[in-house]
Formats: structure tokens, sequence, C-alpha cells
């Protein structure tokens, strides 16, 4: 079973992705990072804020990504469902190494492998 | 080592002494909630406090872990302090799930300790302690507090004050609908927040964190679903039977007396 530097190592070895961070879903902790993923300091509480909006909207559900694009990356987010607390996968993608396609894609591979 | 000795004038500057040391050792802290601290080469390795639950609580409430699993390691007779890391190897629990699990109490247990002053602490030698492999410097820990007293409010007095608050459902926490656009992280929270458990109680009862529960309970309270005793309404008349007339006659109503009148 791999640790979570492991799972990080394959995360920022994805095309295009250059910083990734695990995030707890509710605290905001960060449990483990690779590369420089600044933005990732407030990615769950970005996460939060549009969760709570959503609700307030009457959407029910959980949210399940955000992305945010600039002139020179995608900042991406994932939840991670686990038994308890759910956790963020934060990714910077280079918008020039890749597309958001693929990138999402691969990094839902992950996802899917991190707790396993 | 005593609270009054000029390097350790609080337990985060003791813990940075010990780092630069690379000591080992077990701090033991006095007080409400108290606790100790794990220190391995000057790393902090693991916190146990009643303020907020540990790794097996963690484990066993949240059942990511069965009770029975638990109990069968334990009767291997294998090391109480490897018990988490031969359910690893065993493929009961994940190596990344310990890592985060070991690391969340490691954090909560810090908030926890931060939330009121020690009445003092003793460095004694190292004691055993659930190995998760978690090792944290102290400085990552003086930096995740003070964002986390940060998110929770500006001063630590009222922080502490809401960790100990016993908050109970308003009227808002019986619109079905309006609880059915809840998380089912926040239902359960609610649920839990009966007006006789505290968030410490809480966060025991369900298996997570103190912190998260806070930050849940947060939320809950910004949308008008709880409310602090402090803000409940006065209580309705009460419908006891009147006092008989002969009583009220032998202790009269201090309205009864005349108003003072302006003297001339």
């Amino acid at each position: 079973m791999a640790s979570l530097d492991t799972v990080l190592d394959g995360v920022v070895g994805t095309p295009g992705v250059t910083a990734a961070a695990l995030l707890d879903g509710v605290t905001g902790l960060s449990y483990a990072e690779r590369g420089e993923p600044g933005p990732a300091q407030d990615a769950q509480e970005t996460a939060h804020l549009v969760s709570t909006h959503l609700n307030r909207a009457g959407f029910t559900g959980e949210l399940e990504s955000i992305v945010v694009t600039t002139t020179a990356h995608h900042h991406v987010t994932t939840r991670v469902e686990r038994q308890g607390d759910p956790l963020l996968l934060f990714a910077l993608v280079d918008r020039h190494r890749t597309n958001i396609t693929w990138a999402l894609r691969d990094l839902a591979e992950h996802t899917g492998r991190l707790l396993a | 080592m005593t609270p009054d000795a000029p390097t350790t004038r609080n337990v985060p500057a003791l813990l940075a002494g010990l780092h630069t040391e690379k000591a080992t050792a077990t701090v033991l802290v006095s007080g409400t909630p108290g606790g100790a601290i794990h220190v391995r080469d000057g790393m902090v390795v693991g916190m146990e406090t009643p303020g907020a639950p540990g790794v097996e609580v963690l484990l066993l409430k949240s059942h990511r872990i069965a009770e029975e699993d638990w109990t069968a390691v334990r009767a291997t007779g294998a090391d109480p302090a490897r018990v988490a890391l031969e359910l690893v190897a065993g493929g009961l629990l994940g190596a990344a799930e310990l890592e985060i699990t070991g690391r969340a109490a490691l954090f909560d247990a810090a908030f926890a300790l931060a939330l009121t002053s020690p009445d003092g602490w003793e460095v004694t030698a190292p004691r055993s302690l659930l190995d998760t492999g978690t090792a944290v410097s102290p400085d990552r820990l003086v930096t995740e507090n003070a964002r986390r007293l940060r998110l929770l409010a500006n001063e630590r007095g009222a922080t502490a004050r809401f960790a100990r608050d016993r908050l109970e459902p308003a009227p808002e926490a019986r619109d079905p609908r309006r609880v059915a656009r809840l998380s089912a992280r926040h239902r359960t929270v609610l649920t839990a927040a009966d007006g006789r458990r505290t968030p410490r109680d809480i966060a025991f009862t369900l298996g997570r964190g103190l912190f998260a529960v806070l930050l849940d309970l947060r939320d809950l309270l910004a949308e008008g679903f709880l409310r602090s005793p402090a803000a409940a309404p006065a209580p309705r008349p009460s419908t006891a039977p009147r006092t008989s007339p002969a009583a009220t006659a032998a202790a009269p109503h201090p309205t009864a007396a005349p108003l003072p009148r302006r003297k001339r």
C-alpha cells in the first residue's frame, strides 16, 4: 500500500502538473506537498465557500471539484472520499503543457488510487 | 525542567529547545486538559490529551477500523505501540490512511492544548505511544495553531469559550427542507449537538477531530441551525398551580410596596 509521498510523487509525475498537495477537506490541514503548491493554502477555504453558497442556493449533494483558471495555470481541487472527513487533492496544472481535460482524467485516476 | 527556566517560558519554546537539541523525551503538561507530548530526535511524533480524540478513537469511532480487528491485533501479543502499524501490515488499514489519521490527531491535540494555558510541564524520559510514523517540527505546530485560532476567532479566549459551549438546536433545525440541504456531515453534527454535549464530547462521539467539529458547529451557528444556551428565549410562563391566597398574603410581593414619592 502506497504512502502519501509515493502517491503525490505520482501526481506531480502527471504531464503538466507542477505541484500538488493533499489537504484535509474540513480543517485545511496539509498532509503532504510536492513542488510549490502555494495556492493550495486557500483551496479548502475556497471549496468551503463554494459549497456553502451552493447549499444556500438550494443545491444538494457534495462538491466534487473546482477548477480555477488563470492565464498560466489551472488550479484543480478534487474531493477525495474516504471513511470519515473527506480530503482534497490540489494540483497546479501548467496550461501550456497540457489541456484541462487530460489533466482532469489523470488526476481522477490518482484520486482513485490515493487511499487504496 | 521547570516553567520558570528562562528558555522554557511556554510549551512551544520548550519544544523548540528540544528540537534544537534533537532530544528524545516525553513532556507531561499539567492543567486542563493537560496531556503528553512525545518528542523523538527533536521532532514531535505524537500528543495525547483528554481534550481531543487520539488515533485509536479516530480509527474506531469513525469505523475505519472494526473494533474486533483492533482487538484481534492486540490479542496477538503485538507491542501496543505497534498496533496501528500491524493493522497496515495486515492489510486492514492503508499506509496513507494511517499517516493521515496520525497527523490529524497530532495537530488536533496541539490545538486542544493551545486553547488554555497549562499549569506547568515536566520533561520526562520517553514513554510509549501508538506509533503512526508521524513526525512534525514544533514550528509547524505553532504555525498551524495560529491559522486555526485565526479561522475561529481573533481572540483566543473566545475560541476557548466556544470549545466549551453546549450548543442546542434552534427552531430552524426542525425544518426538514432546510436540514435536507445540509451535507451529511453537517446533519450528523446537528443531530449530536443536543444541548448537553460540548464540542469535545461530539468529537469523541463521532470519532472526528475537535477543530473539525468546531468548524462545522460554526457553520451550523451561522446558518441558524444551532444556538448557544444563552441565546435561548426566556422560558414559557409557569403552568404550575398558583399558591394559595393565604400564602400570598403572608409574603407580600415586593412590588406591592407604595412607590417612592418625591419630597417637596
